[in-house]
């Protein structure tokens, strides 16, 4: 038996446990479970060593000269106080320094990138709809037009969802359930496509019934 | 002081990272925040580590129930971390990078962890099924609603539906199925990807205020 | 080291020497072109300015083809730099078919560059007249981004306006959200039936603010569990995640008055995998039999796999998340589903604080600028294309900047 055969069988058995847990939780989807956690946790922690680790903050201090970077060191060595009692609240200093960048940073990419993004397009869209285009083209936009700011009613808290108001809203959940049932339905297919590729695996490579 | 400190170093990074959006000299300030989370991160990876050998590690020493897998668990991640750091097999050596093909270390990469992930991701399909069929039992108009635009989109992606609906003469050739199925895609769902980005982007901008000034504070802890 | 000197003062020499003769001839390379459909053409004109909105050391190099490149032979546009401090020149790059512009990245700010562009035609360079002098500097502010800075400060002070005037005791009023009042039940039902409740802060690490979100929720439903001495167990696939929801988990235990029942087991970490870390919750799931689940955060394609498995355990479940592609299977497999801008409000919906609360109408009057744009956009377009209205098509363009982030 070579190498190829022993891999081969090692990727279909372990392929077959995980696919054992659709039927009912067993002792071959513990295992492999198992093996999942481990190998895979090990795998990551050896890719941010070396890659964050050593390629970011060694390689960069040290041969690189990017002294900037020890700050992040220094965070990252306070995140480890965590482990000593008694001076463990000094790991909430790194935490703090990454609520506030993510809060910081993420508030200026979501405004741009989605709401003045989005804003642009639903403007951009319906101004072109009564500039020009057929009955079909002006239709799909008054829908966009329509479904935009409804949906931004149902998001609206500061007003009870009764009468007109309600109504408006309630037209909202019906776009947003549109919206829903097309992510739906494109992914359907996807996702058998995913399984094909699992069985094709196991008829092919492993047990060659299909050439 | 507990909280006061990391407070102030929450708001001052923020204010200064949303300020660095605006002033072309100061966006590496950015990438430095992206530098500085990811070496955080590793040293987080040494609590995390810890934590999983420590659960297990008990759960083997108590002979508490499954402790079986849990040395599974523990020889999977041992193996890792020795091929990993020391690069067992790798062409390169010690050297060589750690994605170097043919090392140990990808070797179970590919083998194992590779077949172990595409196959949890394949089992998405039996479960896009059993949800599937959930949703054939609507019981009111947004499930409905939903259920319809689902079943007109995937029958759009498929010859079934070029095959149920060619018989529509051309001019209302929008009501054949690959065709409502584009429609639906580009207006009505636009519609409502877009409400919900707008929506989200304003969540995220209220939220991160909160955070800012300080009034939402529960996962830096109290004073103990 | 004389030598050294020697060396590099005869390179600097032959340098200006080559510059000044690739210079001089300027004006007779056309004349000198043997090619008879080249000659023809006129000479190319360069614009060297410094790059707009940037943070300096760059250059942007714009010229005119009066047709080399439909001439065969022609290879490509060769721009050449001279520092004219130095008085040393180089060329900087050739272009690719179809180019006239280069954003030279590696000037310096203290000197000052005159640019030529040179035509490559069958081996020889038709350089143009230099550009004139430019020199390189920084912004202080990115000029694009002005109404960004705009919206941004309106919206933000609306948001920061509703909590004070909420902290001066202002009442708001808020509506319900059913996905938020169904929390509280579904702890209760765990405490009755003796069993775990499960939270999954979504498989992303705190640098996604939809983590940061399904933490500030756990705070609440983490009070409420140890009011009712329910157990808790919350799997992670990030270290920084564990470290969080400890110090969360922790507060609320505290705040609850019950600082003794709290252990660190309550939050472990499993791995960094996604779906290695599904495998070990569907597993949790399925072996410990939560009596209530909760999805709160950034999810990809997992989010089936958990929501489904809990609903076959028949676990009341609440999720939440900003991810559009993930929503329908949340709505499809969970009780409850916190809808894109919902799942940031819930923290404060819950907290009931009324500065927290005040902050969700910061956010509605966003909502209402988006509507309001939207619809004027509409008529201000309709109106003017309809009736050619000068002041309706300067609304309409107004508009069209405003939100223009390119």
């Amino acid at each position: 038996m070579d190498g190829a055969v022993i891999s081969t069988w090692l990727a279909a058995l372990l392929t077959l446990g995980i696919m054992s847990f659709v039927y009912k939780d067993n002792l071959y989807y513990k295992i492999c479970e198992a093996i999942f956690i481990g190998i895979s946790a090990g795998y990551w922690f050896i890719t941010y060593f070396w890659d964050s680790l050593y390629r970011i903050a060694w390689i960069g201090v040290v041969h690189e000269g990017r002294y900037v970077l020890l700050g992040g060191v220094v965070l990252g060595a306070m995140m480890l106080m965590r482990l000593f009692g008694k001076i463990g609240w000094i790991a909430r200093w790194p935490l703090a320094f990454i609520v506030g960048a993510t809060a910081g940073l993420k508030m200026m990419v979501y405004f741009t990138t989605n709401a003045m993004a989005q804003i642009h397009g639903t403007v951009d869209d319906t101004m072109v709809a009564f500039g020009g285009g057929d009955l079909y083209d002006l239709i799909g936009r008054l829908v966009i037009l329509i479904g935009t700011v409804t949906g931004l009613i149902y998001f609206y808290f500061s007003k009870e969802h009764k009468g007109l108001f309600g109504g408006v809203a309630k037209v909202g959940t019906w776009f947003l359930m549109i919206t829903f049932g097309a992510s739906f339905g494109y992914t359907v297919m996807s996702r058998m496509s995913l399984l094909l590729g699992r069985i094709e695996f196991l008829l092919t490579d492993w047990l060659k019934l299909v050439k | 002081m507990k909280r006061q400190i990391p407070m102030l170093i929450l708001s001052a990074v923020g204010t200064l990272l949303v300020v660095s959006v605006f002033i072309p000299s100061a966006r590496h300030w950015q990438e430095d925040a992206s530098l500085y989370f990811d070496i955080i991160a590793v040293f987080a990876f040494f609590l995390g580590g810890g934590n999983l050998i420590r659960v297990h590690a008990e759960k083997v020493s108590r002979k508490s129930a499954g402790w079986i897998y849990s040395v599974v668990t523990l020889l999977g991640f041992g193996i890792m971390l020795v091929t990993g750091l020391f690069k067992i097999g790798n062409p390169n050596g010690i050297a060589g990078d750690i994605s170097q093909a043919g090392s140990y270390f990808q070797l179970l990469f590919q083998y194992v962890m590779s077949p172990l992930n595409s196959t949890m991701y394949a089992l998405l399909a039996f479960y896009v099924a059993s949800a599937s069929y959930r949703a054939f039992r609507a019981k009111n108009t947004e499930a409905t609603i939903l259920l319809v635009a689902a079943f007109v989109i995937l029958l759009g992606r498929t010859a079934l539906g070029v095959l149920l609906t060619n018989w529509i003469p051309a001019q209302f050739s929008v009501l054949q199925v690959p065709n409502l199925a584009i429609w639906i895609m580009n207006a009505p769902n636009l519609a409502g990807q877009r409400a919900i980005m707008i929506g989200i982007s304003l969540g995220v901008i209220s939220m991160s205020l909160r955070l800012l000034l300080g009034i939402e504070r529960s996962y830096l802890g109290g004073d103990n | 080291m004389l030598a050294l000197l020697r060396i590099a003062k005869s390179i600097v020499f032959i340098s200006s020497l080559l510059f000044v003769i690739s210079i001089l001839p300027t004006h007779s390379v056309y004349s000198r072109d043997t090619s008879p459909s080249s000659s023809d053409l006129g000479p190319i004109t360069v614009r060297a300015f410094d790059t707009d909105n940037d943070a300096g050391g760059s250059i942007t190099v714009e010229w005119d083809d009066p047709g080399y490149e439909r001439l065969s032979g022609f290879a490509g546009f060769l721009v050449w730099r001279t520092n004219t401090l130095t008085g040393t020149s180089d060329s900087v790059e050739v272009t690719p078919f179809g180019t006239r512009t280069y954003d030279d990245r590696s000037v310096s700010d203290d000197s000052t560059y005159s640019y030529s562009v040179a035509a490559l035609v069958n081996g020889e360079r038709l350089m143009s007249t230099p550009s004139m002098q430019v020199r390189s500097s920084k912004q202080w502010f990115d000029g694009r981004l002005t109404w960004v800075l705009i919206l941004g400060l309106i919206i933000c002070g609306a948001v920061i306006y509703f909590i004070e005037s909420a902290k001066r005791g202002t009442k708001l009023f808020l509506r319900r959200i059913a996905g938020l009042e169904a929390i509280d039940e579904a702890v209760g039902r765990a405490t009755e039936m003796g069993r775990p409740i499960l939270f999954v802060a979504g498989i992303q690490d705190m640098d996604d603010v939809q983590t940061i979100a399904g933490l500030t929720i756990l705070g609440s439903i983490a009070r409420t569990v140890a009011e009712y001495d329910t157990k808790i167990n919350m799997p992670v696939r990030a270290s920084l995640v564990m470290t969080a929801a400890r110090e969360t988990i922790k507060h609320a235990y505290v705040t609850a008055g019950r600082p003794d029942a709290y252990n660190d087991d309550m939050v472990h970490y499993v791995t960094d995998e996604q779906f290695g870390f599904v495998a070990a919750v569907d597993g949790i799931m399925v072996r410990e039999r939560p009596a209530a689940c909760f999805f709160l955060g950034a999810f990809f394609a997992e989010s089936l796999i958990m929501a489904e498995t809990g609903n076959s355990i028949g676990a009341i479940q609440v999720a939440g998340t900003a991810m559009p592609a993930q929503l329908p299977f949340f709505v499809a497999a969970c009780d409850y589903t916190l809808i894109g801008e919902e799942l940031f409000a819930a923290s404060a919906y819950l907290s009931g604080e009324p500065r927290q609360l005040g902050s969700l109408k910061g956010a509605d009057v966003g909502k209402a600028i988006a509507m309001i744009v939207i619809l004027v956009g509409v008529i201000a377009t309709t109106i003017a294309s309809a009736w050619n209205s000068e002041s309706m098509l300067w609304i309409e363009n107004l508009l069209r900047q405003m939100f223009s982030t390119g």
